[in-house]
């Protein structure tokens, strides 16, 4: 069973004098339990739209989406999540402490479990020293941090987050990214989306690249990263062997000390045999890669091209 | 619900109009010298007052309150967190209704202890030639507070269509000003007096006696400043449609906001 699962899952949005807005087409998604699936697209490409019909809170206008094998028309279906909606904002006054408890007895948590859950993740989320205040008083990012400890208090199998590190330190990112990985370990399903692609790139499993309400690009990390190697960068020594040897390949760097040349992966295999037959001495191997940030970018352009 | 009850009642305590609107109630402390400056019936002119008074302030209360409970939630956004909880749209809505309704009735409560003070503390020093009919009063305060309630359901039905507080806060009043009135046109309207009006106009009206809720048969003031005897069928009457019209406006509330996107 998938822990979140969309069929033709599709949503307009009609606005004023009827002009109609395709925010969401067809998208057919299947994110597996205990995995981390990253969300990329760039802003209006339908991400929140997609988040918001798999919570419930927006119709879609064809297809279907499902938690756990529940349709997310019914509420029982979010008894599994926790939900980070994007710039979210809370009863403000409340405080932290107040919320998060409320939240738990949503989920009808006991009340020791609830006890300890809720101090753990005030605590953890350095919400520690202002839990008794009015979140009216609170900062953009001590906001995002009770939405983030919000969604952790009940425990949930899935996550589904929009934009968890929006609004957040350095520090508070560094966290949400050590809190995903830990969710990751214990064999929770966190789906979120970003249109940062370092994020995606340091915690997910897969990721999803939307543009313009259309997926275009779907695989794991692993493949994109390897896909993106572009060839390898090898730095030798100069004047040791008979570096014209390699003359057919173009240096790209040349001074006193060494010699570099880019070599495409296709030709590095030949690139090698004739470093090994002209003795000359190689001092730095590295892989040149495309990152994510490059695969994202190639994907949006051709996307608005298309 | 329970807990959508709770939060709701904190909300309230918490809120500067609603703090604002319990300074009103200090009014409660000129009555006493309000009314003895009539220098007759000053019992009853402090009955009459007190009641005006908490009717009043329920009124600023359920308009408030009511009008703004939903769609502050919604305006505010905090609907997307709260609704990403695994509760009903439905059970949402009716402990957002709950709690206003029992805030109405702890208000109603305080105040009208208030107001038992004040009618003590007048008639012990300008004794009445009637006696008080307090379990009158409680009564009238307590249909009172029905009214609200009812008003405060009309309220949530407008808050579910709307996506700004002017139909919400304005359509509350205007409701509470028509339902005040209904019986008066009925009357008139079945009255030789109405000979000259066309036959629509009244069907019309007849239409939207039945339809816009009735709020003259909540007002119980008379029977509780005379100390008349309490019609007992008509209040009996008044709580079966109390019932029905506030269960007809929640269902339909509800499934309203159902169905409504939180875009
Ligand atoms: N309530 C709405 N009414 C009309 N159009 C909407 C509405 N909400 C979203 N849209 C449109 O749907 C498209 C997708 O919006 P969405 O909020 O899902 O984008 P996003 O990917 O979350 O962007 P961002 O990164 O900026 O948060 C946009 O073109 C937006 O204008
Ligand atoms: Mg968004």
């Amino acid at each position: 069973m998938n822990a979140i699962e969309t069929v033709s899952l599709s949503k307009q949005f009609t606005g004023k004098k009827r002009a109609r807005v395709e925010a969401l087409k067809q998208l057919d998604l299947q994110v597996a339990p205990g995995e981390v699936f990253g969300f990329l697209g760039p802003n209006g490409a339908g991400k929140s739209t997609t988040i918001k019909l798999i919570m419930g809170l927006l119709r879609p206008t064809s297809g279907s989406a499902s938690i756990m094998g529940m349709d997310v028309a019914q509420a029982a279906s979010r008894r599994v999540v926790g939900f980070l909606p994007e710039n979210p904002a809370f009863y403000d006054y409340l405080s932290a402490e107040e919320y998060i408890r409320f939240v738990g007895s949503q989920f009808n948590m006991d009340a020791s479990l609830l006890n300890r859950r809720t101090e753990e993740v005030l605590k953890r989320l350095d919400l520690w020293e202002a839990r008794k205040r009015q979140m009216r008083g609170y900062s953009k990012g001590m906001v995002q941090r009770v939405g983030l400890a919000q969604t952790l208090v009940h425990d949930p199998e899935v996550y589904i987050l929009d934009e968890p590190m929006s609004g957040l330190d350095p520090i508070g990112r560094a966290l949400v990214k050590e809190i995903i990985l830990d969710l990751k370990k214990r064999g929770k399903c966190v789906f979120f989306s970003t249109h940062i692609t370092d994020d995606v790139e340091k915690v997910c499993d897969r990721v999803g690249v939307i543009v313009q309400g259309q997926l275009r690009a779907l695989d794991s990390v692993e493949n994109i990263m390897r896909s993106g190697i572009e060839g390898y960068l090898v730095q030798t020594r100069q004047h040791v062997g008979n570096q014209a040897a390699l003359q057919e390949f173009k240096a790209i760097r040349s001074n006193e000390q060494f010699v570099e040349y880019l070599v495409p992966v296709a030709q590095f295999q030949e690139f090698m045999a004739l470093v090994g037959e002209s003795s000359v001495e190689i001092t730095l191997l590295e892989t040149k890669r495309r990152d994510l940030e490059a695969f994202f970018l190639d994907i949006v352009e051709n996307g608005k091209s298309a | 619900m329970k807990t959508i009850v709770a939060i709701t009642l904190k909300g309230i305590f918490r809120d500067k109009v609603f703090q604002g609107i319990m300074v009103t109630a200090l009014m409660f402390l000129f009555i006493p010298i309000f009314a003895s400056l009539s220098m007759r019936q000053v019992t009853e002119l402090t009955i009459t007052l007190s009641l005006s008074l908490i009717s009043f302030i329920l009124l600023l209360l359920s308009v408030f309150l009511g009008g703004t409970s939903l769609w502050k939630d919604i305006e505010r956004r905090y609907t997307f967190s709260v609704l990403g909880l695994p509760l009903s749209r439905r059970s949402y809505l009716l402990g957002r209704f709950g709690g206003t309704a029992l805030f109405v009735i702890i208000a109603a409560s305080v105040l009208g202890i208030a107001a038992f003070c004040v009618v003590a503390y007048s008639s012990s020093i300008y004794p009445s030639d009637r006696p008080i009919v307090w379990g009158s009063m409680i009564l009238c305060i307590l249909f009172d507070a029905l009214k609200y309630i009812l008003l405060i359901a009309f309220a949530f039905l407008l808050s579910t269509v709307s996506t700004s507080f002017f139909l919400p806060v304005f359509g509350t009043i205007a409701m509470f000003v028509t339902g005040g009135v209904t019986q008066q046109v009925y009357e008139y309207i079945h009255s030789p007096a109405s000979k000259t009006l066309s036959p629509f106009l009244k069907q019309t009206a007849t239409a939207l006696y039945y339809i816009i809720p009735n709020f003259g048969a909540f007002d119980l003031k008379l029977y509780a400043i005379y100390g008349l005897p309490l019609p007992a069928n008509g209040l009996l009457m008044t709580s079966a449609y109390f019932v029905v019209y506030v269960g007809l406006l929640l269902s339909v509330s509800s499934s309203i906001f159902t169905r409504r996107e939180m875009r």
